[in-house]
């Protein structure tokens, strides 16, 4: 489980979803909800909360340049480790705003090939997100 | 062969058991339950009788009934009841004599049923009384039954208490152990053989008979 | 509305515990006391029903007062209703199932809670039998009935359920629940079970040493990290299981196994046995109709 602290910078409500903003260090994670400000008080624009995301959705892209992609999420880093299993895989990942643990297939560490010490972007979808107070 | 001593032992047996059953519930009850600093003293009491030689016993009942004495006096002229050489003081000195045979098997009994039974009954409104007689006794029914059949073959074979404070006359307190005594003394061997084999046989078949129902054999040969 | 404010204290094996508590319950409400053993759980019923005495407290059921201890009061069990499940189902043995509930009956009292009650809780085929001829849940409907009888201001279960399997525990909670309602009972019910904790009541309160350290919604309390996704569940480890990487952790949530997946910094605060929430976000789970 990845975990991390940010502020709610910004919530878009519509029906019973909303989208939150939240910042973390200098990157802004969004993320979407089956909540408003009116069923939970913590979605406050300010409030400190934990995104929590599982290491098996976080997508690697080789290089930090952006690409096109509808991936709102996204943070450059550097690998730190890479533990290799015959099916899976753990990167060990330094981003700007923290260690971040991505767990991929082995193959597609092959196809990329990607090594320690590499420039990376991770990316998470805003779907997979979950918040924390 | 006089039949009488026999009679009058299973008339003594009986009504002292019958008397003892009523005395000991509440007794057994009150042992098994209580939380009084008095209890040793009262367990000792009733238990005094297992260890005692009955002839102890039997010497102060005489003495303390004895209407030349105080208490044994005023009995006798207020009350107009003379419990020595009389087959009342045979009851009440058996009933002393045979109480721990009653009240130890209820005792035990009581603290055997679950404390959760009891707690249940109160909680549906039960009173004390209708969870002694509804759920109590129901459930220790074996422990009773020994209680009883204790107490009845104990009082038939008592001796010691019964001559000191009942003596040794005929159709009122010469019963079989004293009529056994007396004709050993008297060298009738062959009588003294037939009370006792008839004491051996009814004893024996009483005991047999308590063993059979608590072991539950009498229900599987029932089936 | 029942208030409780109950104090005593309490000799248990690891020392002694002073039981401090104060709780007050909606008509109509089902609460939990939930806490290891030890913690007093099991006292504060008793002393509820009167069958233990406290040192220091008060008991107002309804308006009537039942326990009060500056003023001197302090009903007898036989003069408070309530209704009482025991944990070790406390059934008459000298008395079929259908006598031990006629037993409970009030005097004046209809029969006809009796066959309600035998109905509501399925205990025709087992009328005439004695509690030594029933399996444990068995045991446990009759007590349940039997509690219910007298139509009791307050129904109290001390873990009723906990010597059961799961099938049949699941089976009696829905029992529980369903006169819960139909008689709009207020139950106080004990559990160390926190999926059990979280179908049944509305309200819990955590019981450690003695003394109530949490009280709330279930889900509100249990959830401690209060996770956003909607697609949640409690349960239990019973299994981790090391694939290469990762790690595979089974876990029991009611009659259900589900399996998912761990990282190893993760697996090092678990264990088996541990009770955990399961979460995800509301946005993966398929759902596919059955037939």
């Amino acid at each position: 489980m990845n975990s991390f602290k940010g502020k709610i910078a910004d919530i878009k409500t519509n029906g019973s979803l909303s989208l939150i903003t939240i910042q973390v260090e200098s990157v802004l994670f969004t993320t979407i909800v089956i909540e408003t400000p009116d069923t939970a008080s913590y979605l406050k624009q300010g409030n400190s909360v934990t995104i929590i995301f599982k290491e098996t959705e976080v997508i690697i892209s080789k290089g930090i340049d952006q690409p096109s992609i509808s991936i709102q999420n996204k943070t450059v880093g550097e690998i730190l480790d890479i533990k290799k299993g015959a099916l899976l895989s753990t990167l060990t990942i330094d981003t700007t705003i923290g260690k971040i643990i991505a767990v991929v297939t082995s193959d597609s560490i092959d196809q990329l090939q990607l090594y320690v010490g590499e420039k990376i972007t991770t990316m998470i979808k805003a779907t997979e997100i979950m918040l924390s107070k | 062969m006089d039949w009488q001593p026999l009679l009058l032992t299973f008339k003594l047996a009986l009504i002292t058991t019958l008397l003892l059953l009523l005395i000991s519930i509440p007794i057994a009850y009150w042992l098994a339950y209580t939380k009084s600093k008095i209890k040793p003293i009262l367990e000792t009491l009733v238990s005094m009788p297992l260890v005692l030689p009955p002839t102890v016993l039997g010497f102060y009942l005489l003495v303390a009934f004895s209407p030349s004495n105080t208490f044994g006096g005023w009995l006798n002229d207020y009350l107009g009841i003379r419990l020595i050489f009389s087959f009342k003081g045979l009851v009440f000195a058996s009933i002393l004599y045979s109480l721990p045979f009653m009240v130890h098997p209820i005792q035990a009994g009581f603290s055997k049923v679950s404390s959760s039974i009891i707690e249940a009954s109160y909680v549906l409104g039960k009173s004390k009384t209708t969870t002694l007689f509804k759920i109590l006794l129901p459930n220790i029914k074996p422990s009773v039954l020994t209680g009883i059949i204790l107490a009845f073959a104990h009082t038939i074979g008592e001796f010691g208490v019964v001559l000191m404070i009942g003596g040794n006359m005929p159709g009122k307190t010469k019963v079989a152990s004293i009529a056994i005594y007396d004709e050993v003394e008297a060298l009738n061997y062959d009588v003294a053989n037939w009370y006792s084999l008839v004491l051996f046989g009814i004893t024996f078949s009483i005991l047999l008979i308590v063993y059979l129902v608590n072991g539950g054999y009498l229900k599987r040969f029932w089936r | 509305m029942i208030h409780i404010a109950l104090q005593k204290k309490l000799t248990a094996v690891q020392g002694d515990i002073l039981l401090d508590i104060n709780i007050d319950i909606d008509q109509g409400d089902l609460i939990t006391i939930y806490g290891d053993s030890g913690a007093g759980k099991t006292s504060i019923l008793k002393m509820m029903a009167g069958l233990l005495q406290a040192d220091k407290g008060c008991i107002i059921c309804n308006r009537n007062t039942w326990l009060d201890t500056e003023k001197g009061i302090c009903l007898k069990p036989q003069q408070r209703k309530i209704g009482f499940v025991f944990q070790d189902y406390a059934l008459f043995p000298n008395m079929t199932v259908k006598e031990n509930l006629f037993y409970a009956l009030e005097k004046r009292q209809s029969k006809k809670i009796i066959d309600e009650l035998i109905d509501i809780i399925e205990l025709g085929d087992l009328q005439d039998r004695k509690p030594q001829k029933l399996s444990g849940g068995q045991k446990q409907r009759v007590a349940l009935a039997r509690a219910l009888v007298r139509k009791p201001e307050i129904l109290m279960l001390d873990e009723p359920l906990s010597a059961l399997d799961n099938k049949m525990r699941a089976k009696l909670q829905d029992y529980i629940l369903k006169v819960h309602k139909q008689y709009n009972l207020t139950t106080l019910l004990i559990s160390h079970e926190i999926s059990e904790v979280i179908k049944m009541s509305d309200i819990v309160c955590i019981i450690e040493n003695g003394k109530i350290v949490k009280q709330g919604s279930p889900i509100g309390i249990f959830t401690t990290k209060q996770v956003s996704g909607k697609f949640q569940f409690s349960g239990e480890i019973v299994h981790i299981e090391k694939e290469d990487v990762i790690y595979i952790v089974t876990i029991l949530i009611g009659t259900n196994f589900v399996k998912t997946i761990a990282e190893a910094t993760e697996i090092q605060t678990m264990s088996i046995g541990d009770k955990v929430i399961v979460a995800s976000k509301a946005f993966n789970p398929l759902i596919q109709k059955v037939n």
